[in-house]
């Protein structure tokens, strides 16, 4: 037999006016490689129709299952019963607009996001889709993928305490989508263009380089990499004209983006 | 391109005077702490420094700088701070349930901003007016009642520099994922060094009266 947990899980109902903010427990047996995503569904399977939670590819690819547990946001799909202790206590995530019980609204805040730090490939050639695919770098494209593996799950912006107590933060994933578009060499941006973007407290000068983003990513993204190569190259834009170009280019030097526009 | 909302320039310069003042102050802070921690080897060697660096003129001119960069550098870095009650309280339940290192760690250093900032003028001003420094004069301020202050001020200030110099080398890119966990250690064994340094000073000064 195994254990019998606890779960201490949040409900509200923001759209129903009785409704309250509290904890509920509920009680279930542990099974072998249950994972938190499992155990939620016997819950509302044979408990609790009511539960509000996400879900879709049970696989840490879709990014619906993002929830604080224990206090530290991560995905319930990747997460192991056997890795936690026997109560387990579970939020929504915060920052983002909650729809009920476990279950936030990531979209509307991404979508928002995304339109401010124009997270799109910004370049002036006519797309010809008879063409032949731009040739790239096989190393290149490689660094470009392993920044494009975010599934936006929101786990990096809710254990930010920058972003908890600032709202128009953009947060660390927001940061990584600019450094991928950075080291595209299809984006025509200039390091004015992004620091025009992200060169404020909103942005980049915002990170308070709390790190619990990077630790914290189920994707082991490098966002604390991410965060110093844009930190620095945005920066030093912002003293252009004020400070002797050759200091600026000799602080800007080094950064390991693998290319200075 | 598309239209945006152009940040203000000035404003946006303040990260870099943030880092840059935040610099010099981390290496006034480690140049003053070896100056008086050679009392430890020898009194008569740092009266000997502080009487070069009084007839330079060093400390005379560098005291009132320091002080005012200390007042620019908490300034900038203020914008920053959890001043609203609500920030502050969301600050700390969210470094009490995360239990991440560098999250508690920005707390230590909101704390001893506000120490230091207090601090230095009681610090700069006993010392500037009762010039000429010397071991003899420190050990008199130590013994009538001042003891206290420095036994609080010295650790503020090492661990506000150590884990300034820290945050700076992760959010300029110095510091990266792959060396962080040697960045920590090695800026924690730095920090006791210059810890141990200062209290042996403090001991020996204290003995000294």
């Amino acid at each position: 037999m195994g254990r019998i947990l606890t779960f201490e899980i949040f409900r509200y109902n923001p759209l129903d006016p009785r409704s309250m903010p509290h904890m509920q427990t509920f009680s279930l047996e542990e099974q072998r490689s249950m994972t938190l995503f499992v155990a939620l569904n016997q819950i509302r399977e044979h408990q609790d129709a009511t539960l509000q939670f996400d879900f879709c590819c049970r696989a840490g690819i879709c990014g619906s299952c993002g929830m604080v547990i224990n206090g530290r946001p991560g995905l319930a799909c990747h997460t192991q019963t056997s890795d936690l202790p026997e109560r387990i206590t579970l939020h929504p995530l915060p920052v983002f607009k909650l729809l009920g019980d476990l279950s936030v609204d990531t979209g509307t805040w991404f979508r928002n996001v995304g339109k401010k730090i124009e997270s799109w490939l910004h370049t002036n050639k006519t797309f010809d889709p008879t063409a032949q695919e731009e040739r790239m770098d096989n190393e290149l494209a490689t660094q470009i993928f392993e920044l494009d593996r975010c599934i936006e799950c929101g786990c990096c912006v809710a254990a930010c305490g920058t972003a908890l107590m600032r709202k128009d933060f953009i947060g660390a994933t927001s940061i990584n989508r600019m450094a991928r578009f950075y080291i595209d060499p299809r984006d025509q941006r200039t390091p004015k263009d992004f620091y025009d973007l992200i060169g404020d407290d909103n942005g980049v000068f915002g990170c308070m380089g709390l790190l619990a983003c990077d630790d914290i990513c189920p994707k082991q993204i490098p966002l604390q990499d991410q965060l110093g190569i844009m930190r620095r190259m945005v920066s030093i834009e912002s003293v252009r004209g004020w400070l002797p170009e050759g200091i600026r280019k000799r602080l800007g030097g080094g950064c390991g983006c693998g290319r200075h526009k | 391109m598309t239209d945006r909302n152009v940040p203000d320039a000035r404003r946006n310069r303040l990260d870099f005077w943030q880092a840059a003042s935040g610099a010099v102050l981390a290496l006034f802070v480690c140049v003053h702490l070896l100056l008086e921690g050679t009392v430890v080897l020898s009194a008569s060697l740092t009266n000997a420094i502080a009487w070069l660096l009084e007839a330079t003129f060093v400390a005379q001119i560098s005291a009132p700088i320091i002080v005012l960069l200390v007042v620019f550098h908490f300034y900038i870095a203020a914008r920053k701070m959890p001043f609203r009650a609500n920030e502050l309280g969301i600050f700390v339940k969210h470094s009490r349930t995360l239990r991440e290192p560098d999250t508690c760690l920005w707390l230590v250093q909101v704390f001893t901003a506000i120490i230091i900032l207090l601090g230095v003028f009681f610090h700069v001003y006993t010392v500037m007016i009762d010039l000429p420094i010397s071991v003899s004069r420190s050990a008199e301020r130590m013994t009538s009642g001042w003891l206290p202050f420095y036994v609080i001020f010295l650790p503020c200030v090492v661990l506000h520099t150590g884990i300034g110099i820290y945050r700076l080398a992760v959010k300029y890119g110095y510091c990266t994922r792959a060396t962080r966990q040697v960045w920590r250690k090695r800026i924690w064994i730095v920090m006791t060094c210059y810890l141990v340094l200062g209290f042996l000073a403090m001991t020996r000064v204290w003995f000294h009266g």
